[in-house]
């Protein structure tokens, strides 16, 4: 009987090992990268997605905030930067001119900036873009209706989050939060192959 | 716990089985083996297991009565302002993140391993009591604590035949001699309420699984908040909540993809009395599509009458108002035009407190500071509401100008002013009714209180640990029961001869007699086999 006793307190200790085992394994895999994206050079919130693993981003046809019907699948062809923002967000208000000065940059290249207006309200919207210069147009995302199209493909936290498409619709890198100039220069000049004009 | 917990002493089973719990050998040679031997049989003995439940119990108090980090970072900010000596030393202790704390891990998994550090040797034990045979027969079965003896005439062999026939067909399990009959009679040995052990088990792996489904709804669950005015939709995703407090293992891609639109809230109060003002109900009309592109459908959420969607479930648990403001700035441009939700303390009567946040109004931005009150009244010169329904809605707001101070991009609480950059335009509150503007000094712009929405707030929950430990709980109250309800009891039967008649003699054991009842059964099965016998003998003759 007291090999029997010795043989159960090593099956409990297996099986405590093995529950350890299996809560180290699952949190690895939980956490673990895929591979297929490379974070760009010198940022902590922005990666790149190599060619053949870039997701497709989601159709949607959506009110612009100056009342006009706008279909997304329209920018097929060009390189489109899609930044999440929303007039409450401070963040957002302080990334706008950094938006404002690289779509301006890269008017020259075909690119084309759009922003998605998340958890927002018309009046206060028009007058951010108005107040801040913002020189593309958005739509109206209220709902968070786009955002969850989006979030099925790309883990968008919040805003702000600028996705860069390339011209077959798919998403080639994305800056999780406020966006730098230099982020989004490296992720275009990758997607254009051209530096900005 | 039931009393049958690996008894360090069994007199039940030290008749049938040697002791094999003492440790052999000389006392010196106690070493570190020995310890952690000695260790593990203290952490898988009852009474450690009874202090480790009881420090769950205890751990879990400071975590409902002092404000925590997860459900209420609020409380625990006001905590440290209100007790600026004591809050850095709970802080230390964990006390502000009781079920996340190591000291509550420690007491969990120690619990844990203590359960199945029982469970697994009683197992074995379960099955190996099912495969053994009960002992053989005393050999003085009036020194049992349950006796009777009368005469059969039958002989031995075929008197203990009907008494096997009557024992078994009362579910008993029978051992017999193993070779021939001796010439100074027979035996029976009859065993019962294997199933005693059966609840236990099963009251043990319940509690061992309402641990593991706890720790399943903390890792795979997740809970939100989210604030929702009427009139307008959110899409439950990460972005379009306020809160969002994931278990260990889930992201955010892990949030079922449904949209929630709220068409009206309604609240009714009682309206007279004593009991004025309280609530009566409050109905939530909504309607929701489970997945994009998916059917609209409507439903009703009442307190305590959730939503299911996509294997959450949505709860409605607070509502208020929301003041509609429509703010134009000193070139007469529309800056804001929206509905605001003003946020009402636990008691008076929805008097309810908000900020206006202008941002983009120029030549400066602008910030209000309001007071909405549903039924307003004035007592002594102070606003108050006298009801909670908008019978009388009024807004009080003062006015500032200057810099917000959002640029800078630090996020900001939407229910709070930073005025530190900003100076006052009123000197006194401004009080508008539903329609009525103020207009702010030096052309600075106008603000106007056009109206009120009210707004609800969901919590938007999901535990994949609930089913299991619901399943879980029952079962360890039936093992409970059936551990308290069923005994294990032996009979023995011993048949003498008496010339070509003989003596039967019965003896009862029962092994715990807590809830009484062994001698009524002892009484009538002796009677049954008593009658058993004497109609055999009658069938004899």
């Amino acid at each position: 009987m007291f090999k029997a006793r010795r043989r159960v307190v090593v099956l409990v200790a297996a099986v405590c090992v093995g529950a350890a085992l299996a809560g180290v394994l699952l949190s690895g895999w939980a956490s673990g990268g895929s591979g297929t994206e490379t974070d760009v050079a010198g940022s902590t919130n922005a990666v790149l997605y190599s060619a053949g693993h870039r997701p497709l981003a989601p159709d949607f046809t959506a009110t612009t905030l100056t009342g006009s019907q706008l279909s997304f699948r329209s920018y097929r062809g060009r390189v489109v930067v899609v930044n999440f923002w929303g007039s409450w967000c401070a963040p957002c208000r302080a990334e706008a001119p950094t938006l404002a000065v690289t779509a301006e940059q890269y008017r020259s290249a075909g690119v084309a900036f759009l922003g998605v207006d998340v958890r927002d309200n018309t009046a206060s919207a028009l007058a951010f873009t108005r107040d801040l210069d913002v020189p593309y147009p958005s739509v109206s995302d209220s709902s968070s209706q786009i955002t969850l199209d989006f979030t099925a493909v790309v883990p968008i936290a919040g805003t702000p989050t600028t996705l860069v498409i390339d011209r077959t619709g798919h998403i080639a890198g994305a800056v999780f939060g406020t966006a730098t100039s230099q982020e989004l220069t490296d992720i275009l000049a990758q997607v254009t192959g051209k530096t900005a004009g | 716990m039931t009393d049958v917990r690996a008894p360090e002493a069994d007199p039940f089973e030290s008749a049938a089985e040697p002791d094999d719990n003492r440790p052999v050998g000389p006392r010196s040679a106690f070493g570190l083996a020995d310890w952690l031997k000695w260790a593990w049989r203290q952490l898988t003995s009852m009474r450690i297991a009874l202090v480790l439940l009881f420090l769950l119990a205890l751990g879990s108090v400071p975590g409902s009565m002092l404000p925590q980090e997860g459900t209420n970072p609020a409380g625990v900010q006001q905590y440290y302002t209100s007790h600026p000596a004591l809050a850095p030393l709970l802080n230390h202790l964990g006390l502000f993140n009781v079920f996340g704390s190591p000291w509550f891990a420690a007491i969990y998994l120690l619990l844990f391993a203590s359960l199945v550090g029982c469970v697994v040797p009683r197992t074995f034990r379960l099955v190996g009591s099912a495969r053994a045979l009960p002992p053989r027969a005393p050999r003085n079965l009036a020194r049992l604590p349950r006796f009777a003896e009368y005469g059969a005439a039958l002989a031995p062999a075929p008197a203990a035949d009907v008494a096997a026939k009557v024992l078994a067909g009362h579910g008993f399990r029978l051992r017999r001699p193993d070779g021939a009959a001796p010439s100074d009679g027979t035996w029976l040995s009859a065993e019962k309420g294997y199933l005693r052990e059966v609840g236990n088990l099963l009251f043990h792996l319940a509690l061992l699984g309402v641990l593991v489904s706890v720790a399943l709804g903390g890792l795979f669950g997740y809970k939100a908040d989210r604030l929702l005015v009427q009139g307008t939709t959110f899409a439950d995703t990460q972005s379009a909540l306020d809160e969002w407090y994931p278990g260990h293992f889930v992201t955010a891609a892990d949030l079922g993809p449904f949209t929630i639109t709220l068409n009206q809230f309604e609240a009714t109060y009682i309206t007279s009395g004593a009991q004025r003002g309280q609530p009566v109900a409050f109905d939530a009309h909504i309607s929701y599509t489970a997945s994009p592109g998916a059917a609209t459908r409507t439903d009703n959420l009442e307190v305590n009458r959730p939503l299911s969607v996509d294997g959450a479930k949505v709860y409605l648990i607070g509502h208020g108002y929301a003041p509609v403001f429509k703010v134009t700035d000193a070139r007469g441009q529309v800056v804001y035009d929206q509905a605001t939700p003003f946020i009402s303390g636990t008691s008076g009567n929805f008097l309810s407190q908000g900020v206006v946040k202008v941002a983009d109004a120029q030549p400066q931005q602008l910030g209000f500071t309001g007071v909405f009150v549903p039924t307003a009244i004035e007592i002594n010169g102070v606003l108050q509401s006298a009801f909670p329904a908008a019978d009388n809605p009024v807004v009080s707001l003062i006015g500032y100008a200057g810099n917000l101070g959002e640029n800078s991009g630090v996020p900001q609480s939407v229910y709070q002013l930073n005025t530190a950059g900003m100076h006052r335009l009123t000197a006194a509150p401004q009080i508008l009714q539903p329609g009525q503007s103020l207009k702010l000094p030096n052309g600075q712009g106008t603000i106007t209180f056009t109206g009120y929405v009210p707004w609800v707030s969901l919590t938007i929950t999901h535990d994949p640990g609930q089913l299991p430990a619901l399943i879980c709980g029952m079962a360890a109250l039936g093992g409970l029961l059936l551990s308290f309800m069923v005994r294990r009891r032996r009979v023995f039967v011993r048949v003498r001869p008496n010339g070509t008649q003989s003596i039967v003699q019965v003896g009862g054991l029962a092994r715990i007699d807590a809830s009484g009842g062994f001698e009524t059964e002892f009484a009538s099965l002796a009677a049954e086999l008593k009658a058993a016998h004497d109609h055999s003998q009658h069938e004899g003759e």
